[in-house]
């Protein structure tokens, strides 16, 4: 007989009656925190095969252009390369949460994310080579759910690291984060390219025999956008919080105006939905900074606020977005914590304000059909409708972290937007005047030609 | 590197336990084997005796950790005659360690670079310095003569280091070739970081003689020096008005500017220009008058002259405790900076911004080093005055007794980040290629002493 070692000692139970049963003791040991998922044992041997492989980075300018000549060729060749690049990715982020501290992955939001992860890894790495366009459809409508499903990764994985603070160093989660959340982008990039392709090629106006089969006239590459321009994207970024600010705030809050300056012409190759999350994050900051800081220490505003300027800088092969307010600088106890995921002193309110993002995940159909809230953020002219996608989720994840009301602070808007930033080989800093404002300079690669960033430039482990 | 501070054995140059492998090769000529004479003088000759175990002694004392408040606290100015005495006995206990410390870090050099003839001067200047405090290193200072004799001293001594930058750099130029780039920085970023605490200690002791009661002339009336000074504590002005600073360093820039260039570029203070902090003014001045000559050279030769350099004042709210948890403090090291009278002192950023074309891609991530290994034999300062690769402003240089032959070696933003950082500031630069440049000075604001 085995000894009880637990505190609650031992219970016997009879599992069967059958005459060679033995009874067996059960250690009932009944701990602090409820687990609540215990991941089921799978054998890691596949696994340990997808993780073997290497993942292949891939840059904006292939992107642009393997979509720019689209035939069927192509287009299979493409799908091909997303059957196996998702579940490679997918396969080292899961071996990542695995050698997490068992404490960690057991936390139930993270639980939950690991559980979508597998079940996508599995569902995408039985699908078979692709070799006819029917094969094509059957795969892009498996895409398309999983992308849908995991909608709700950021908040959840956000949520996650949050309670589990006292669990692991802040470094070492912070770099988990980063490296997961990199790799989730990456996913969807290649994933929402593949299928914006295929629509592209579906779609009536494409004729791939066609000898203007290369889409010149189109300023859409899939979901590369050619020509974003940096002032007309920021003030379009501008007016929807502008909006947003307004019903959150009331019509009474004078807020700040926009200034923008610079070589306002610049346009560059980006993924449209990740320049207006980051430009989007930026401007919501220093905005709920003007009106917080006027609030608190009145400063005689009442008619006009300082105005946010924003100056757009072009260098042969950067554009620099500066965007500069006068919301009175990041306290000194809130800044060793800014880009991180696991913040200090605010963490319970930031856990709180979380738990309100899932559910407007989940009703973006409503916000999309909603006509106070300008959601579709695409130029309407563009024949690409984007909101055709049915849920594919392409920017659908982002859009609802773009349109909750701006004082929901989740704590994550800076250290997610460094992470689209960097990931296209730019950056994001900040410098805080204490007691007057913030500057942050966002910086783009210009020529789209450097590859994803799927390591941080630290740490050089194979992805 | 870390530069143990431990006697030299005579020994063969081959060995340097400190630095195992040294990625750079050895000039061939150096003996393999030691010569008969290397054991009689572990050190290059020098114009004064100081038995190397005195020096060896001082320098195994460790470095204590120094605060603003212990500078002042034998009494705010003027200083009675006790009062002045304390101080001084203070300062002697600090200076001959500090000191120690430095030639061991010299000494640690490789031989051929304290050969060279700036180097060596350098090092000859330091033995010097010890070797005249020494004689009170075994007495206190009770008597007046004795005072006034020591302070002297440190006139002499805070006097005759005053070009030890500038030397410095250029014997480090003339040893390129002899040791590592990234050697150097560590030395240099060191030895200069140790220096500004010296220097405070010395110059402090020498502002309060100054203005002490014993000094003052009992006859006259209330000098008027002791009214202007009021906010004064020695070196620092717990008043310091930072937009003061600026606007006068910003004449004498600018004013070099239209002498040479025929331009006078301008410049706008917003933000809360009348913020008022405590701070060492002429760590200010130096700084200031660094950052703003590169702005305003920028924007002469980038050709918009008529924008103005835009500078921001801004003013830390006072409040109270968390930020001394907030504070990252530096890691320990035997060399800790002189701590100010207050950790939570709220203290001000300035932020200098100019539409001079921002600093190009190849040469931001050097713009932190000491800049010696970027000029040639013929850029030497002083070898051929007025040649064409010095421009004016290179030929000034700001205020802090650093002299003017510092020209032109690219030690303005290295050496004005250690005068920031050595109080718990700093000096960020972001460069917007094509527009300008945004650089941000954070000072930690010294405090007022209590009582």
């Amino acid at each position: 007989m085995l000894q009880s070692c637990s505190q609650n000692g031992a219970k016997t139970l009879r599992l069967t009656m059958g005459a060679r049963c033995r009874p067996i003791q059960l250690y009932y040991c009944v701990q602090a925190r409820q687990v609540h998922n215990t991941p089921p044992w799978r054998p890691a041997t596949t696994l340990d095969e997808w993780v073997g492989k290497e993942a292949r980075p891939i840059s904006l300018r292939q992107l642009m252009v393997f979509g720019r000549s689209l035939t069927e060729a192509r287009l299979i060749s493409s799908a091909n390369y997303v059957r196996t690049e998702l579940p490679t990715r997918l396969a080292h982020r899961i071996r990542d949460m695995q050698t997490l501290p068992y404490v960690v992955v057991t936390n139930p939001h993270i639980s939950q994310v690991y559980e979508l992860y597998y079940k996508a890894f599995e569902s995408l790495r039985k699908v078979r080579e692709i070799k006819t366009l029917e094969d094509n459809e059957k795969f892009c409508k498996k895409i398309s759910q999983t992308l849908q499903e995991h909608l709700t990764v950021i908040p959840k994985l956000s949520m996650g690291v949050i309670e589990c603070w006292d669990l692991m160093k802040p470094e070492d989660m912070d770099k988990f984060m980063n490296t997961i959340l990199r790799s989730r982008i990456s996913r969807r990039v290649i994933a929402e390219q593949h299928l914006a392709l295929t629509e592209t090629f579906n779609s009536p106006w494409h004729f791939p025999d066609s000898p203007n089969a290369s889409n010149t006239g189109t300023e859409f590459v899939g979901e590369v956008f050619l020509k974003c321009n940096a002032g007309e994207v920021v003030n379009r970024c501008y007016n929807t919080i502008l909006s947003l600010s307004s019903a959150t705030y009331g019509a009474t809050t004078p807020l700040p105006a926009l200034k923008l300056s610079g070589h306002l012409d610049a346009t560059f190759p980006y993924i449209l939905s990740h320049l207006e999350y980051i430009i989007g994050e930026l401007l919501r900051n220093s905005i709920q900074a003007v009106v917080e800081r006027q609030k608190s220490s009145p400063r005689g505003w009442e008619e006009t606020p300082p105005a946010i300027e924003v100056t757009v800088c072009e260098a042969p092969q950067h554009v620099i977005i500066r965007v500069s307010d006068q919301g009175g600088g990041i306290p000194h106890d809130t800044l060793q914590y800014l880009w991180s995921f696991s913040k200090g002193p605010r963490s319970s309110q930031r856990l709180e304000n979380l738990t309100q993002v899932p559910k407007m995940a989940a009703t973006l159909q409503e916000l999309r059909v909603s006509s106070d809230i300008p959601t579709s953020l695409h130029p309407p002219s563009e024949p690409h409708e984007k909101s055709e996608h049915s849920g594919a989720g392409h920017d659908s994840s982002l859009s609802s972290l773009s349109s909750r009301p701006p004082n929901l602070r989740l704590g994550m808007g800076l250290p997610l937007s460094r992470v689209y930033a960097e990931y296209w080989a730019g950056s994001l800093e900040l410098h805080s005047l204490e007691g007057y404002g913030v500057d942050a300079f966002l910086q783009i690669s210009k020529l789209g030609n450097k590859n994803e960033q799927l390591t941080m430039r630290a740490s050089m482990d194979a992805v | 590197m870390k530069l143990i501070s431990r006697p030299l054995r005579p020994c063969d140059w081959t060995i340097l336990p400190q630095c195992p492998s040294r990625p750079f090769s050895r000039p061939a000529s150096f003996a393999r084997h030691p010569s008969p004479s290397a054991h009689k003088w572990s050190h290059p000759p020098s114009s004064t005796t100081i038995a190397d175990d005195e020096v060896a002694n001082l320098a195994s004392q460790p470095l204590h950790a120094l605060s603003l408040a212990d500078l002042v606290k034998h009494g705010r100015p003027p200083l009675c005659t006790e009062a002045l005495f304390s101080s001084a006995n203070f300062t002697l206990s600090l200076l001959p360690i500090r000191l120690a410390h430095r030639i061991q870090a010299l000494r640690n050099l490789p031989f051929i670079v304290v050969s060279n003839p700036n180097i060596s001067k350098i090092y000859n200047n330091y033995l010097h310095s010890l070797s005249t405090l020494l004689p009170y290193n075994t007495k206190t200072i009770t008597t007046l003569e004795d005072e006034i004799r020591f302070t002297a001293v440190l006139a002499d001594l805070v006097e005759t280091h005053s070009h030890t930058i500038p030397t410095l750099a250029r014997g480090f130029l003339e040893c390129r070739k002899y040791i590592n780039p990234i050697e150097v920085t560590r030395f240099l970023d060191e030895h200069l970081r140790a220096r500004i605490g010296t220097r405070l200690i010395a110059e402090q002791h020498i502002a309060l003689h100054i203005s002490s009661q014993p000094h003052q002339d009992p006859k006259s009336t209330p000098h008027p020096v002791d009214v202007d000074n009021s906010s004064y504590i020695g070196v620092i002005d717990t008043a310091l008005q930072p937009a003061a600073i600026i606007n006068s360093c910003g004449n004498f820039v600018s004013e070099i500017c239209e002498l040479k260039y025929g331009v006078r570029p301008t410049w706008i203070i917003d933000g809360e220009p009348a913020t008022t902090f405590a701070f060492v003014p002429v760590h200010l001045e130096y700084i200031i008058t660094e950052l703003l000559k590169n702005a305003f050279r920028a924007t002469v030769e980038s050709g918009r002259s008529h924008e103005p350099v835009v500078i921001t004042i801004a003013a830390e709210p006072e409040s109270a405790a968390d930020i001394e948890k907030a504070l990252p403090r530096a890691e320990p090291t035997d060399n800790p900076p002189i701590k100010p009278f207050e950790e939570s002192a709220p203290g001000v950023t300035i932020r200098i911004r100019d539409r001079g074309g921002g600093i190009s891609p190849e040469v931001l991530p050097n713009i932190w080093s000491y800049s010696f290994t970027t000029f040639s034999e013929d850029d030497l300062p002083g070898q051929a005055p007025g040649s064409g690769s010095m421009d004016a402003l290179n030929a000034i240089s700001g205020a802090g007794g650093e002299g003017s032959s510092i020209a032109g070696l690219g030690y303005g933003l290295p050496l004005g980040r250690a005068y920031a950082e050595y109080f718990g500031g700093g000096i960020a630069v972001q460069s917007l290629y094509g527009w300008g440049c945004d650089v941000y000075l954070r000072l930690k604001g010294l405090g007022r002493p209590k009582g």
